[in-house]
Parts: structure tokens; C-alpha cells; sequence
């Protein structure tokens, strides 16, 4: 079975962590401690800002890939797919308002991106904040970096909102990491594209479990509804072999030096697949008929 | 010359495309996921729903044609909730159904109101806010009313018994919103079971897997729930999301976990996750075939064997330390190291302890059984060694 494109696969946990300490072997040790520390896909301690007339309340744990199930439930599975690393959680309480903040942690921007958008909707308020934010009632999520933060209160006092904005302007200057959306989502074009309806599937593409790493955009020209998945891979060599192993599922044959193809995908409908270099093109919910359409969208992605 | 992508190549490779059709894996697979022939059925105790051992698990799929070829396979009922994937994950489920007929296919979701971290319910429990959601929830799926609506996550009895939030629910009831009402519990499952009123509540929604430390406990709970006539709905089916390890290096025979959690019959249905065919094919062949065989019955076993991170502080191991160390409190101390990458907490906890490093040495074997099969003299002599670190060393 192939081994391209598959998820991003967690980092081991170091079996042992050799810090015994000695004077002579000091520096050593902090180094040994330091690099521990440093692995990425562990966790970190956080501290997280202070807020102005609100009692600031840290007593959760910081949730881990373990028991990120405590909290959040069945939804975790979703986190846990995107490179979920670590979740650290505050109460800010001021009577009987409480403003709750989640600060999740995924091991790249793209893996924050995507957990972030799958809880989106465009229909919500979007301001400057992080990469991208938006308020919708008493809620203020944002991504920035590695970053996925969520704010809420139910509290519909202004000067809780206010605080609340505080919050989560507090929070975002203290995270590092880029402000800024996954550099692939500017190759989709921009005629027809819906507003803030992008999203990333790290796993399973049109549920093909050989597919993965996805951005998808949905377009609307005139009556028409479709989507464009965009798969970028490590190489040129293995988006060819997926592209031969999803026409191969289909029951075509690839023929040589081609790299357009019409495939009638059972439950996914007829779909539109190109690619050139390391890039990949599906698109959607186009008839068959409709090939100049889908035809004038990848040539704009794979110029 | 290079080659450039044009409106006749598609329309070529589409008649290409066409011609292969009628021999196409595609088509082959969605005629490979046509109904299951002798699907087993439950019913949801005394909802008297006729439900298929497996159900769908949605959380955490996105694509349509998923969902409509799990119907084609006999999987007709669909679990949801209002905060999967920010609500999308609804309407994802209220597209895909709005053109079904409403009676072929079972639908639950879940909403959860606002508790006190301990689950008990506070001020901020209101009614009000859980029925604004739940109308939220029947706009986004299209749909006048649910089959079953859960209370999401219920984890202390209190809520159960939360007058307001309870009438709300059985309001919703009288009212056809949701045709039975239930929970869902993820924390003190025995108890929370345990104190469920079958007068009121029709369906269960718990964690069970052959992996958890209190299953006997938990086995009960569900035995006294199913006899009083609750339906119980198994999720957490696969454990640890199909892997034995966080490093995804090891996978689990999820057939097999799933086929466990089915050969107790008090468990009416499960609910497995699945995002791609290879998933539901595989779940689709225990809709008619429950029984283990003996190469599952052996991944089982083995899988028991593998160690996760988390101590569940069964306390089970205590008795059996020669020294009487305190081992969930190692444990959780090994966890903040290794977990939390945060050794400082560990050494804290450790000199609240009076732990010094390795306290194992003067010990020829180590007596201690761990339910989790965890290597307690090994974990404990790698987290000890803290205590010989100098604080500032420490994050």
C-alpha cells in the first residue's frame, strides 16, 4: 500500500529522558532538559493574560491528545486528526459573568487552519484578528499560528463583550506564529469562489483514505454549485502515483503524458481530476457536460 | 511542446472516462456497498426502534456521499450533535436528508448546556439557551423534529435531576420536537447511569470499550439502565480512535473492539466514526456479522497489553507496592513530564510526596499489577530522577 500523502503522524514521545544531575555535567543537562522541552508535539505551559476586573481562574489541567476527550467530548476526534498537541483553558469571572477561554495548540498552521475552519460559517461576523476571526454571539474564535483560540461568554452585558474583545486581542499578541491563511488557498481562483467557506481535509479526501491534504473552496457561477479540492504533495512523483491509484479505483487506465480525466465516482459524482507537478485538482458537483467549466478552473490553478 | 490543459482534453479523457464506466471500481464499490443482507437489529429498549448494531458516528465526516452510501448499506441511523464542527457538521446532515424520506433514516443530536466543571448545574443552566439551540440544531438538519435528543454530556447526577432543564426536555417531547429524549455521559459513567430515571429518559449515549479500567462497574450500570427498558447507544467503541498508540505506529483490530462491545446484547447500537469507504466497509460487515473470531479474540488480548499515557487512578495497584508508594500520584507526576512537558509540576509533586529518586532501587522485582499494564518500576525510576534536578533548571 502506498505511503504517500498520508496524515501527519505524531512525533514519538522520548522513551526515556536521561537528566540526571552532576555538577560537572550541568550545561549538559540543562541542554538534555531544554531539547526535551523543545519537542514540539509536547506540551507547553502557557500563561495566560490577566483581565482587568475579572478574577482570572486556570484550575483545568492542560488537555493532551489523552484526555482532550474530557472536555470536549466526540468532537475531539476531529482535533485529534489535525494535529491536535495541547488545549489550555481559563475562566475569567467578574459576579456572574464568566468569559471562558481555549487556547488549542496543532502542530502547524495548516493543521490550526483547518480545525478552525471546520467550525466556521460565513455568515459570522469576520474582524481583524489573528490570521482571521470572527464574533457571532458572545463568541470570538480566531487562528493565529499553530493556534486555534475560542472565547465565549454568555454573558450580553457590553462592558462583558467589551472585555471579551480585550481578551482576545490580549490573547492574540501573546501567541507567536505568522498571522496569516495557508499560502495554497491563493491558488484557488478567485471568480465564483464563496466567501470564507475554504476548508482543509487532512485525511480521506472524497473518503479515499489514499487522498489526503486537501484545501476545498466552494464556487457559485450563475445556477452552477461545485467544489475544488486542491491537493499539494511532497512531490511531483506522488501526486502522479495518487492520481493513478484514484483512476485506478475508478477502473480507468492512465494514459500516457495525460493528466486531465473525467472520473464517474459512484457516490461522489462525476469528478473533474488534474494535476501537474505537485499538485492535484478535483473538482465537484459538475455534470459531465460541464467540462469547459471545470476545464477554465484548473488550467488557473495548474498555469 | 508543452502540454496545456484544454476543454478537449477533458471532453476526451471523458469519453475515455465513459467508456470504462460500466466496468468502473467506483460504480463496483457503490454496488459493493449496496445493503447488507441479514443485518442484524436491535431495539432501542423501550423506544421500540428498530435499530442496526452499527450506527454512523458523524462527527467527523464531511462528505455527502458518505452518509448516502451508509444508508444504501442498511446504516440508518446518523449521530450528531450542535457543536460538532461548529454546527456544520448538521448541516452538512440536514443537506444530505432534506431529500430523503424522513422515515428511513434515525437521526439523534446532541445539545449541551452550561454546568459547573464538576457537571453539576449552575445559574448559567438555562432552559431558554438549550432550547435556543436545539432550534438551532432542527434549522440547520431541515428537519421539523428529531428522533432522539440527547443532553450532551452529563457527568454528574444533579443534572439529571435539574428540574428546569428537565422539563424543557420533556417539553420538547410532548411537543414531537424530539420523539425520545436522552444523555450522554463521558465522566462517571456508573453513577450517572445509575441514577438515570427510566420514567423519563428513554436512551443512554455511553462511552464503553474493552479498554477502560471500570468496565465491570460501567457493564452493570448499563445492564440496570437496559432492564429498566433504556436504550443504551455505545460511542468510544474504538478506543484511542483506531490506534494503541499516540504515535499512531500501532493500529487497533477495530473490528474486533467493535464486535466486543456487541457481544454484550444490552447494548442496543454503537456509533463508530468513519470519514472514508475503507471505514465503512468495514463497519458495514458487522451489521451482519457479530460474532469474534479467534484471530480478533487474540488482537484483543494483545492490544491489552499496550500501555497508554494516562493513569485512570484506579487505586488497584496500591495493595500491591512492597513500599506503598503513592503510584497513581507517580503516575500523574510521569504524566506532567512526559505528557505536559512540564517537569517543574512534577518535581513539585514530587517533593509534596517526599519522593526522593528512585525509591524502586532497594526492590529486586516489582510486585505492583497495573491495570493499564503500565511499567511502573521503569516509569517510576525515570520520573524520580527529577527530584535530583535543581528547580531552576526546570520549566
Amino acid at each position: 500500500m502506498s505511503q504517500d500523502w498520508q496524515p501527519y503522524l505524531l512525533s514519538s514521545l522520548p522513551e526515556k529522558c536521561d537528566i540526571v544531575y552532576t555538577s560537572m555535567n550541568r550545561k549538559i543537562t540543562a541542554a538534555i532538559i531544554l531539547a526535551f522541552l523543545a519537542i514540539p508535539v509536547l506540551s507547553q505551559e502557557m500563561i495566560l493574560p490577566e483581565l482587568k476586573g475579572f478574577k482570572k481562574i486556570t484550575n483545568y489541567p492542560v488537555f493532551v491528545p489523552d484526555n482532550l476527550w474530557d472536555f470536549i467530548n466526540g468532537a475531539a476526534d476531529t482535533y485529534l486528526a489535525l494535529g491536535f498537541v495541547d488545549l489550555h483553558v481559563a475562566e475569567y469571572k467578574k459576579g456572574k459573568d464568566v468569559i471562558k477561554l481555549e487556547v488549542y495548540r496543532h502542530s502547524d498552521p495548516v493543521n490550526a487552519f483547518g480545525i478552525y475552519a471546520s467550525e466556521r460559517s460565513p455568515t459570522y461576523s469576520y474582524f481583524d484578528i489573528g490570521a482571521q476571526g470572527y464574533k457571532v454571539e458572545g463568541v470570538i474564535n480566531f487562528f493565529t499560528g499553530n493556534y486555534y483560540v475560542k472565547l465565549r461568554t454568555y454573558s450580553e452585558k457590553p462592558k462583558t463583550i467589551q472585555a471579551l474583545e480585550t481578551l482576545a486581542s490580549r490573547v492574540e499578541s501573546m501567541l507567536a506564529g505568522e498571522k496569516k491563511m495557508p499560502e495554497v488557498l491563493s491558488l484557488f481562483p478567485g471568480e465564483g469562489k464563496k466567501i470564507n467557506e475554504e476548508t482543509y481535509i487532512n485525511e480521506s479526501v472524497l473518503g479515499y483514505s489514499y487522498l489526503n491534504r486537501a484545501f476545498r473552496a466552494n464556487y457559485q457561477t450563475g445556477n452552477d454549485n461545485f467544489s475544488i479540492y486542491l491537493l499539494k504533495s511532497p512531490s511531483a512523483e506522488l501526486t502522479v502515483n495518487s492520481a493513478k491509484r484514484y483512476l485506478s479505483s475508478a477502473g480507468m487506465e492512465p494514459i500516457e503524458g495525460e493528466s486531465r480525466y473525467v472520473v464517474d465516482d459512484g457516490y461522489n459524482g462525476t469528478v473533474f481530476l488534474s494535476w501537474k507537478n505537485d499538485l492535484m485538482v478535483l473538482i465537484t458537483g459538475l455534470a459531465k457536460d460541464q467540462a469547459d467549466i471545470a476545464d477554465k478552473y484548473a488550467s488557473q490553478i495548474l498555469k | 511542446m508543452k502540454k496545456e490543459i484544454s476543454r478537449r482534453g477533458f471532453l476526451k479523457t471523458g469519453i475515455a472516462g465513459a467508456g470504462v464506466m460500466a466496468v468502473s471500481p467506483s460504480v463496483l464499490t457503490a454496488a459493493a456497498l449496496k445493503q447488507e443482507t441479514n443485518i442484524i437489529y436491535r431495539t432501542l429498549g423501550k423506544t421500540g426502534l428498530k435499530v442496526p448494531v452499527i450506527s454512523f458516528g458523524v462527527m467527523r465526516s464531511d462528505n455527502p456521499g458518505l452518509i448516502t452510501a451508509a444508508l444504501d448499506k442498511g446504516i440508518t441511523f446518523f449521530d450528531t450533535a450542535h457543536g460538532y464542527q461548529g454546527g456544520n457538521n448538521e448541516t452538512m446532515l440536514g443537506n444530505v436528508f432534506k431529500n430523503i424520506k424522513r422515515d428511513s433514516f434515525l437521526i439523534a443530536t446532541k445539545v449541551k448546556p452550561v454546568t459547573e466543571r464538576d457537571g453539576k448545574p449552575n445559574d448559567q443552566t438555562s432552559p431558554e439557551k438549550f432550547l435556543e439551540m436545539f432550534k438551532l440544531s432542527l434549522s440547520r438538519l431541515q428537519m421539523d423534529y428529531v428522533d432522539i435528543l440527547y443532553v450532551h454530556d452529563v457527568s454528574n447526577p444533579e443534572l439529571l435531576e435539574y428540574k428546569p432543564l428537565l422539563n424543557e426536555v420533556i417539553k420538547l417531547k410532548k411537543e414531537g420536537k424530539a420523539r425520545f429524549i436522552g444523555f450522554t455521559t463521558h465522566r462517571n459513567e456508573p453513577q450517572v447511569i445509575n441514577a438515570a430515571n427510566a420514567d423519563i429518559w428513554d436512551v443512554i449515549l455511553t462511552q464503553y470499550n474493552y479498554r477502560l479500567a471500570f468496565i465491570d462497574e460501567l457493564k452493570a450500570a448499563v445492564s440496570k439502565a437496559a432492564s429498566a427498558g433504556i436504550g443504551i447507544v455505545a460511542m468510544k467503541t474504538v478506543a484511542g480512535g483506531g490506534w494503541l498508540d499516540r504515535e499512531r505506529t500501532k493500529p487497533m483490530n477495530t473490528t474486533a473492539a467493535i464486535k466486543w462491545v456487541l457481544s454484550n446484547p444490552d447494548i442496543h447500537t454503537t456509533i463508530p466514526g468513519m470519514t472514508s469507504f475503507d471505514q465503512l466497509e468495514a463497519n458495514a460487515k458487522i451489521l451482519s456479522d457479530i460474532n469474534i473470531t479467534a484471530t480478533e479474540q487474540t488482537d484483543l488480548l494483545a492490544s491489552l497489553a499496550e500501555p497508554g499515557l494516562i493513569c485512570t487512578g484506579c487505586r488497584e495497584c496500591i495493595p500491591s507496592c512492597k513500599k506503598n508508594l503513592p503510584v497513581p500520584d507517580l503516575m500523574r507526576a510521569f504524566m506532567y513530564t512526559y505528557g505536559y512537558a512540564a517537569p517543574s509540576m512534577a518535581k513539585t509533586l514530587l517533593a509534596d510526596m517526599g519522593i526522593s529518586a528512585n525509591p524502586c532501587s532497594d526492590c529486586d522485582t516489582c510486585t505492583v499489577n497495573c491495570t493499564r499494564n503500565f511499567a511502573i518500576r521503569e516509569k517510576i525510576a525515570d520520573v524520580t530522577r527529577l527530584a535530583a534536578v535543581p528547580a531552576e533548571f526546570l520549566t
